[in-house]
This record gives structure tokens, C-alpha cells and sequence, in this order.
């Protein structure tokens, strides 16, 4: 797909992208690559899979990842209750061979989101959501899935993608990846949205706010996100939900009582809440007498 | 660049610095690098530096060095302009700065290196050399001692200037605002720097600490068959022993006593060091700290739970701003009772070899080393300047030394004690 043509898809699914997103998709979907996706928790790296579904009119099919998901939970698990039980029916047969080869059909095999993305006639979105919570084994086990696009069931033998599906990998770098692992992605590293960026988001998400509110919030939390002292940074579905939030509430005016009302949508820390509230004192106690008013 | 032969060839050359300086580039890389600039084109810079980042730099801090790397190879006109302005004009500088020198000392005293050496040099340090060479210069009465003289001083700032280049690279990575802290002298951090340092700290400790999780699931059993765990598992499937469990092994963790110089120079870096250290759980049994500067005393492991209190611990403690003497240290602690070394023990210095009485301290660093499992310093001066310190040469050679003087090189370390 041409990058101005991924754009209108973007566009038509009211994604707010910058060029260097458009670029790296577009690069990442003409060579085929898995796209492996790192930022702080909320920049909207999974977002980025749901986008690309809707907008190539794929089915996402997502594996979240965590510590202990092997195989079975990940790609395939044979149904042993069904097997068991085309045993004990099949007891009579005398043909163990052909009672041992069905016993491994399609039948019988539970198809998990790795082999059903490969396995899809029509080719789908594969998310591997947090693949920095799965263990190193499974992130070797990936490693022929991503390169080759096939995954090999020691029953069965190789199985080779029908269709070759987007896949998205997202990371906290909760640890470090493996070099083999990102050798075979394509990569990108999303920060969090500046002003401007913040702003076009609120406003295609929440066009019913006020655009004044929506002004004062996003500059609100730039200034939450660049403050040292704030440990957990507002995600940016933090930022729309505390819009919403003052919304549902008929705030017209980011004041500092709505701030302080609302604060538990954006700040999610007992100690970011102690720096809030000191930094209220210090603009209460400012020199121009304002009465903690917000300043520009 | 209509002939695809000639952005070929740039490329592969291209792809050979990003090797050079670091980034793992295969041909296969370089192969569809080619191909998405054939679709791409090149009419927009930045899409170019963005399609060739996606595909060949794989993490933050490879992306900051190939922007560096696109953005010295690929010269936009107006940069090459600049720059080759900038070039005819330090030529001109250059020759001029030949010309005083010539002016000044006998041409066959100093060899091109040093004239170019002289050349490059800032202008106080050239007018600071000069003054040097009108009082002391033509002496009639033993010109060969004024030789040597002169060859010395060239010789020292030429070391320096080296060592300004080493300390100017290490802030390369500076282009990016969070990694670049990471590249940065730690004994350089100001302030403000601090929390996003600590920040930074927290966030790698965290990772080693998985890297550790994730190194012990995978050799999760020790062998053993748990044949009552296996048949438990089996009823599952009708009682067939389908998929075995085994036992756990027993992980045996390493001992760390940690030796930590709270001298006024080096509180910062110890204060980090520690925080790696304390944050790193699952990295050791127990640990014992020990604050040394003239005197020595164990850090109770309560104080050290909130490191945001230390610096004020160390100043009530009463060592803080003092001299260093690391031998009454590591004597105290090889004859404390009962021992605070021994073989299952691993030692860590942190400090910066500057000590009174360092034959001394050599001495009890070679008793410590006797009893305990494995010795290790941490030195938070940069690799650069260990030639030009004494003390640096006669403990190196007595125990393994790491350099620490950043964040990035701090990490390293811990993950190599950790992990080894």
C-alpha cells in the first residue's frame, strides 16, 4: 500500500498520525516485516494494531502475552478430553495406525491466535500485546513465526501462513528483547504526544468538549508530563478520559477546585497528588496576586 | 540519483559506518533498505531518514546513533555549503596558527602531529603556550633541556586534547533527552539532572531484575523428576503421564558486602551505585554496606530503604567531606568479627583510587582479596584518564576494575555481576 493511500485510511478511521508513523507502517507493510512497537504504557502502541485493522478491514486477532504463556496458550493444544474419548469409542479398532493418525486431525487440534492468524484464508492484524512480560522461550519460539511466516506442530509438521497477516509486537521494555527478536521487526518508538498532537487527538476523539477546555487540558497535562516529580505520567487515555470526565461534569474552565476534583482521572499516585497539591500552594502564593488563577 | 548503481553503492557504504559505529547490519537489511527507497524515492529527506531508521536501527538508543550517522552522511546542500565554509575557514585558522608557532620555536623542533596538535588547540591554551615560550624559550645555555621541555608540554596537551575528544563523544547520544543521560559523566549531572537519573536507575533495574526472573524460569528444574506433582498433572488426562513435572533447584544467591567511598567527590556516583545495588533484590542473599572516607562504619539496612534520605545519613554519620583512606577501611573489614568476608562473598569498591597511603591500602586490598569469593571495583573515572592515575594501575592490577562513569556504563556492570 502507497503512504498516501495509508494516510486517507488513517484519516478515515480519525487516527491522529504524524509522518514519521505513516512512514514506518507504510515501510513495515510493503516489506512484510512484523512491527515492533516500544513507548511508555498509554502512548497508544496497541491503538496502533486497531487502527491498522479497521483501516486495511482485517480481523485483529490479539495474544496478549505474560509470564508463563507457552505454546498451547499461544499457538495450538490438542483437545486430550476429545481424544480420550475417540479412544475409549474406537477401542474395538484394530487398526492402531489409523486410530493414532486421527487422533491428531484438525479435529482434534484447538486453534490458538497464532495459528489461526496463519491458518486465516483472508489475512487478519496479529497483535502480540506486551511481548516483554513473555519469557525468552517463547520469545524464541516466535522467531520462525516471524521470519519465515510458518510455525512447525511436531504431530503435524510444518504449517505455512495461507495469508500473511500485519503482525504488530508492542514492548514496555519491561526487559531488554533479544537482538534475534528486533533483528526481524521493523522499528518504532512512540513518545508522547507534544502539544499540538495531544490536542488534534482530544478534539477527534471528544468533538462534543469544548474546544477551550480542550485547549486547558491538553496544556495541563504537557505540564503534568514535564514535571519531574510526577512518577506515573497521564497516558493519553487518561488525558480523554479526565476531558470526558469534566465534560459529564459541565466544567466550561479548567479551575483549579475542577483540577482538584477530578484529579484521580489523570494522576493515579498518592505522591503525584502531594506534588499537585504543592504546587497549587505555590501558585496560590504567587507574586501578581492573581488568586491561583491559570496563567499563559 | 537517477542511476540506481550510485545509491546502491551509497548505501552499502552507508550501511558500513552504521557497523562501524555499532549497529548489527546485515546484508538483508541493506537489501530492503534498497528496496523501500526504490518506492519511496528521495524527494523528502526525512521520509528517507525515517524509512532507513525503521529498518535498521531497532531500539532507542540505535536510533539516536543512526541519526547521527544519516545526518553526518547524507548532508543536506545547505549543511555541505556550511560546512565547506567551515573547512576553508579553519584552514586558514590552521595556517595561521602554523605560522606563529614557526615565528616562535625552530621549525625542526616540533614535528608535523605536534604542529597540528598546536594548531587545533583552543586560543587560550595556544596564547597560554606562547607566554610559556617567550619566558622560557631561546635559552642559549642548554637548548637540548629546552627541547624536551617543549616536547613535554606538547606532549601533555595533546594527551588533554584526546581526553576532551573522549569526553565529547560520550555526549553524543545527548541528541536524545532521555537516553542521553544515560551516555553522560555522572560526576557532570547537575540538579536538575537528578530525578530523571533516579528515574532512569529505577527503570533499569527493573529490566535487569526481569532479565534475572526470566534467566532463572529458564533453568527452572534442577533434573529431578516430582513424580508426585507428575501424577497429580496426569489425572488430567485420564491418568496418562502426559506432560512431566520436575523440581525445582534451589537458588543459591551471592553474598555482597559493598565497600562505598563517601568522600565529597564521589557521593553522587556511590549514591547511584547504591541505588543499582539496593534496587537489584533478586541479585543477592544479603548485602552488607560499608561507608568509608578517613573512618569506616557499616550502613544499617534500615537507613539504606529510602535512598532519598542518604546523602543526610551520610552527613550525620560524620564522614561525609573527609579524606579517603581505603586501607584503615579495608583493614577494618578484613578483621571484623565474626568475618565479613569470606568465600562465598563477593566484594564491590566503589571508589575512585584516590587514597592517602596507597602502598597501604594495596596491602589490605590483597588480604581482602584472599578472603573473599571475588573482588570487583567500580571506578567512576572515565577508562580515558586510568593511564594518568597511579593509584588506578596498582589496584587494577590486583582486582578486576570496571569503569562507571555513566548510567549506561553503570547498568553494564551490575548486569555483569549479576549475571556471571
Amino acid at each position: 500500500m502507497e503512504l498516501e493511500a495509508l494516510k486517507k485510511k488513517l484519516d478515515e478511521q480519525k487516527y491522529v498520525y504524524d509522518e514519521t508513523l505513516a512512514t514506518v507502517l507504510t515501510v513495515a507493510l510493503k516489506l512484510g516485516r512484523p512491527l515492533l512497537v516500544e513507548g511508555a504504557a498509554g502512548v497508544g502502541k496497541t491503538e496502533i494494531a486497531k487502527v491498522m485493522a479497521a483501516a486495511l478491514d482485517r480481523d485483529l486477532v490479539r495474544l496478549q502475552c505474560y509470564e508463563g504463556l507457552d505454546e498451547s496458550k499461544a499457538l495450538y493444544e490438542w483437545n486430550y478430553q476429545k481424544q480420550l474419548l475417540s479412544i475409549q469409542v474406537n477401542m474395538a479398532n484394530t487398526d492402531s495406525d489409523t486410530l493414532t493418525k486421527s487422533l491428531f486431525g484438525d479435529e482434534y487440534l484447538l486453534e490458538r491466535p497464532l495459528l489461526k492468524s496463519i491458518r486465516s484464508e483472508k489475512p487478519v492484524v496479529l497483535l502480540i500485546d506486551e511481548i516483554d512480560k513473555a519469557d525468552e522461550e517463547f520469545e524464541a519460539f516466535l522467531l520462525e513465526l516471524l521470519s519465515e511466516m510458518q510455525v512447525t506442530i511436531p504431530e503435524v509438521g510444518t504449517i505455512k501462513a495461507k495469508s500473511l497477516p500485519f503482525v504488530v509486537l508492542t514492548s514496555n521494555r519491561a526487559r531488554p528483547l533479544s537482538e534475534a527478536l528486533r533483528r526481524r521487526c521493523a522499528y518504532l518508538h512512540i513518545p508522547y504526544p507534544d502539544l499540538e498532537k495531544e490536542l488534534s487527538i482530544l478534539r477527534k476523539k471528544l468533538p462534543h468538549v469544548d474546544d477551550r477546555l480542550c485547549v486547558q487540558v491538553a496544556t495541563a497535562v504537557q505540564k503534568l508530563r514535564s514535571s519531574e516529580a510526577i512518577l506515573k505520567k497521564p497516558s493519553i487515555a487518561e488525558t480523554l478520559d479526565w476531558a470526558a470526565a469534566l465534560d459529564a461534569l459541565g466544567v466550561r474552565e479548567l479551575t483549579p477546585d475542577a483540577l482538584r476534583q477530578t484529579a484521580g482521572f489523570i494522576l493515579k499516585n498518592n505522591e503525584d497528588f502531594a506534588v499537585l497539591e504543592q504546587e497549587e500552594e505555590e501558585t496560590k502564593t504567587c507574586a501578581c496576586g492573581c488568586g491561583g488563577h491559570h496563567h499563559d | 540519483m537517477t542511476d540506481p548503481g550510485v545509491y546502491l553503492m551509497k548505501l552499502s557504504a552507508f550501511s558500513r559506518m552504521l557497523h562501524l559505529e555499532g549497529l548489527k547490519v546485515s546484508p538483508g537489511e541493506t537489501a530492503d533498505a534498497a528496496r523501500i527507497l526504490a518506492e519511496l524515492g528521495f524527494e523528502s529527506r526525512e521520509q528517507v531518514k525515517t524509512a532507513l531508521s525503521t529498518i535498521y536501527a531497532k531500539s532507542r538508543e540505535e536510533q539516536a546513533i543512526f541519526s547521527r550517522v544519516f545526518d553526518g552522511f547524507f548532508l543536506s546542500e545547505e549543511a555541505m555549503r556550511k560546512q565547506a565554509k567551515a573547512l576553508a575557514q579553519q584552514d586558514i585558522e590552521t595556517e595561521r596558527a602554523k605560522e606563529e608557532i614557526r615565528e616562535s620555536v625552530e621549525v625542526h623542533d616540533l614535528n608535523e602531529a605536534q604542529m597540528d596538535t598546536y594548531a587545533n588547540m583552543p586560543r587560550e591554551t595556544r596564547e597560554k603556550l606562547q607566554k610559556i615560550l617567550d619566558k622560557y624559550g631561546h635559552s642559549e645555555r642548554n637548548p637540548e633541556l629546552y627541547t624536551n621541555f617543549i616536547h613535554s608540554v606538547f606532549a601533555k596537551t595533546l594527551l588533554e586534547q584526546q581526553m576532551r575528544m573522549e569526553d565529547a563523544s560520550l555526549g553524543g547520544e545527548a541528541l536524545d533527552p532521555d537516553t542521553g543521560l544515560m551516555y553522560r559523566d555522572i560526576a557532570k549531572f547537575k540538579d536538575t539532572d537528578i530525578p530523571k537519573a533516579i528515574s532512569i536507575i529505577q527503570t533499569l533495574t527493573r529490566q535487569l531484575n526481569g532479565e534475572l526472573t526470566a534467566k532463572r524460569k529458564r533453568h527452572g528444574h534442577s533434573g529431578k523428576l516430582d513424580f508426585r506433582r507428575t501424577i497429580r498433572k496426569g489425572l488430567e488426562t485420564g491418568g496418562s503421564l502426559y506432560r512431566l513435572k520436575f523440581r525445582k533447584k534451589r537458588n543459591r544467591r551471592r553474598q555482597l558486602v559493598v565497600l562505598c567511598d563517601v568522600s565529597g567527590s564521589m557521593i553522587q556516583f556511590s549514591e547511584f551505585a547504591l541505588r543499582f545495588i539496593q534496587a537489584l533484590n533478586q541479585a543477592s542473599e544479603s548485602s552488607r554496606v560499608f561507608l568509608f572516607s578517613e573512618n569506616m562504619f557499616e550502613a544499617d539496612a534500615f537507613s539504606l530503604e529510602n535512598m532519598d534520605l542518604f546523602r543526610n545519613y551520610v552527613k550525620d554519620c560524620g564522614v561525609y567531606g573527609k579524606g579517603t583512606d581505603l586501607g584503615t577501611a579495608l583493614e577494618r573489614l578484613c578483621s571484623m568479627v565474626p568475618a565479613a568476608l569470606n568465600p562465598a562473598t563477593t566484594l564491590i569498591i566503589l571508589s575512585d583510587t584516590k587514597t592517602v597511603e596507597q602502598h597501604r591500602a594495596a596491602q589490605a586490598l590483597l588480604s581482602a582479596k584472599r578472603m573473599a569469593g571475588r573482588v570487583l571495583w567500580l571506578n567512576p573515572l572515565p577508562m580515558g584518564h586510568w593511564p594518568l592515575v597511579s593509584s588506578v594501575q596498582t589496584f587494577q592490577s590486583i582486582c578486576p576494575m570496571v569503569s562507571c562513569n555513566t548510567l549506561h556504563s553503570l547498568a553494564e556492570a551490575c548486569r555483569k555481576l549479576t549475571f556471571s
